[in-house]
């Protein structure tokens, strides 16, 4: 076996290992690379700044604790914003093994910037139907939601005075790792309640949701873990995301070198082959 | 039987196709009241098919524990965890003084329920998906292979794509930022409009046989 032939063979523990230290270095030593702002981000960035002191927002955190690393910095980051911008914050989800998770980030956002809950903010939950959901909401918000999820009474909060469907919310912002998520936000909410949609999601999926950027379909995309640190870029508040970015950026790097060294190694062969007059694999 | 089993399915998809097909473009308060008050039905059986989600996955693992098929040791491990998850979930917490009901927390105290749901389902998922990546960098050492112009072209758009969404990529190769969004926002979001589009007719196509009785497979098996 050739020595390319044994490189291209390499136990992948040694690839696992790879990747494993050029995560952990950076996170332990930060590097603090400029992060560039993308029109994408920008644009939900710039209408939240744009909407005056007691607007709705409604935040819908669709995704679940696997999708935790790349979306609960995204969500930090728009409440943070939302709530230094004193809008009036409406959360829910339509994962209900999200649901935890979102509470617990609107919680803690929320007691972060002062905000009381049930006056500044709510946190609606989960209920049953992702479509139907949004119809109802779309049709009255008290009939999908009778109750936040602390079991208080929806149409006695202060927070929803003056609310009575989707139309009279401002700004929705979904957080999604998949469907259900924001073009089922544009589909059954946005299309018919005419209200403005932006989207945040893993970078998996970015890509898929760029016809909806493209079309004005949502306002803005903040995508993965670079999007949610361009925002807090944005904002000027760094946290998870900023700190995620090195660690990021040195995984994309070595991919890139593997990549390139494993089409070096398939090269060499793919010639020695044709010099031998052996077939080429 | 047939009537009931066939007809009648058959005869309430047709009606409800047109009237609610229709009625997205009717503004009318009666109209809208009908979507409002069908809508919440449409929850209320959501939650009923969860129900039902729930019981097939205990038939299901029921039976691979009985006959002691390959495997049964982690359907008896499924069946705990979601025996106690549930116990949990309607358990009476002493520290927080009433019942739990399905709450991560009571007025900040985390309850058993919730300490279920951080400390085991979220670093189990987190877990699942951070390996992942190590998985995804072996599989792209050992099959990312130029073996063709179409191949080293899409090689090269993803080398460009992965510098230009890291700082460390956009330092290296200035450039990449600015080609990567070129990609992103005309390139990409071409071929996944018409993929949309292609998708979408044919849901739009697949809907309309459904509704007109062409389309049958959603009523199950069994003789005509």
């Amino acid at each position: 076996m050739t020595f390319a032939e044994r490189m291209l063979h390499i136990d992948r523990r040694i690839i696992f290992l790879v990747i494993g230290v050029c995560t952990l270095l950076p996170l332990l030593y930060p590097v603090g690379l400029a992060i560039k702002v993308s029109p994408e981000v920008r644009g939900v960035h710039d209408y939240i700044e744009s909407l005056p002191e007691g607007s709705v927002f409604l935040l819908s955190m669709d995704f679940d604790p696997a999708s935790k690393p790349e979306l609960q910095p995204q969500a930090v980051a728009l409440l943070r914003h939302a709530f230094k911008k004193n809008l009036r914050v409406i959360g829910m989800t339509l994962w209900v093994t999200g649901t935890g998770l979102a509470d617990l980030v609107v919680s803690q956002a929320a007691q972060e910037m002062g905000k009381v809950n049930g006056k500044d903010y709510v946190f609606l939950g989960w209920s049953p139907g992702v479509g139907s959901l949004i119809i109802t909401m779309g049709q009255d918000l008290y009939k999908a939601f009778p109750s936040d999820y602390n079991n208080q009474p929806t149409r006695e909060l202060a927070v929803l005075k003056g609310i009575q469907t989707l139309r009279d919310v401002n700004y929705v912002v979904s957080l999604a790792a998949g469907t259900a998520g924001i073009e089922s936000w544009y589909v059954y909410g946005k299309d018919k309640y005419k209200f403005e949609l932006g989207g945040g999601c893993t970078g998996v999926i970015a890509p898929g949701l760029y016809p909806l950027l493209r079309s004005g379909q949502i306002n803005g995309l903040i995508g993965g873990l670079r999007g949610a640190a361009e925002y807090e870029t944005l904002i000027g508040q760094k946290g998870r995301a900023v700190a995620g970015m090195d660690a990021q950026s040195a995984t994309h790097v070595a991919i890139i070198m593997l990549v390139i060294l494993c089409n070096v190694f398939y090269l060499l062969i793919r010639t020695s082959r044709g010099q031998s007059g052996q077939p080429r694999g | 039987m047939i009537f009931l089993r066939r007809q009648l399915p058959l005869l309430i998809t047709f009606v409800a196709g047109v009237v609610f097909a229709a009625q997205y473009y009717v503004p009318h308060p009666t109209s809208e009241l009908m979507l409002t008050e069908v809508t919440k039905w449409l929850q209320i059986i959501s939650g009923f098919a969860l129900v039902l989600g729930v019981t097939s996955l205990f038939q299901i693992h029921a039976v691979k524990i009985r006959r002691k098929e390959p495997g049964w040791a982690y359907s008896l491990i499924l069946y705990s965890g979601i025996l106690g998850t549930i116990a949990a979930g309607f358990s009476y917490s002493f520290t927080a003084g009433q019942w739990v009901n399905g709450k991560e927390t009571i007025n900040g105290i985390v309850t058993a329920f919730g300490w279920i749901y951080s400390d085991m389902m979220v670093p189990l998922q987190g877990t699942m998906f951070a390996i992942l990546a190590f998985f995804i960098a072996s599989a792209a050492y050992r099959s990312f292979r130029a073996r063709s112009r179409e191949a080293a072209l899409l090689l090269i758009a993803a080398i460009i794509v992965m510098m230009g969404r890291v700082p460390l990529g956009e330092m290296l190769l200035p450039v990449s930022g600015d080609v990567t969004q070129w990609i992103l926002n005309v390139l990409n979001a071409a071929v996944r409009r018409a993929i949309l589009i292609g998708i979408s007719l044919g849901a739009v196509a697949l809907s309309l046989k459904i509704i007109f009785g062409m389309e049958r497979a959603y009523l199950g098996g069994g003789k005509d």
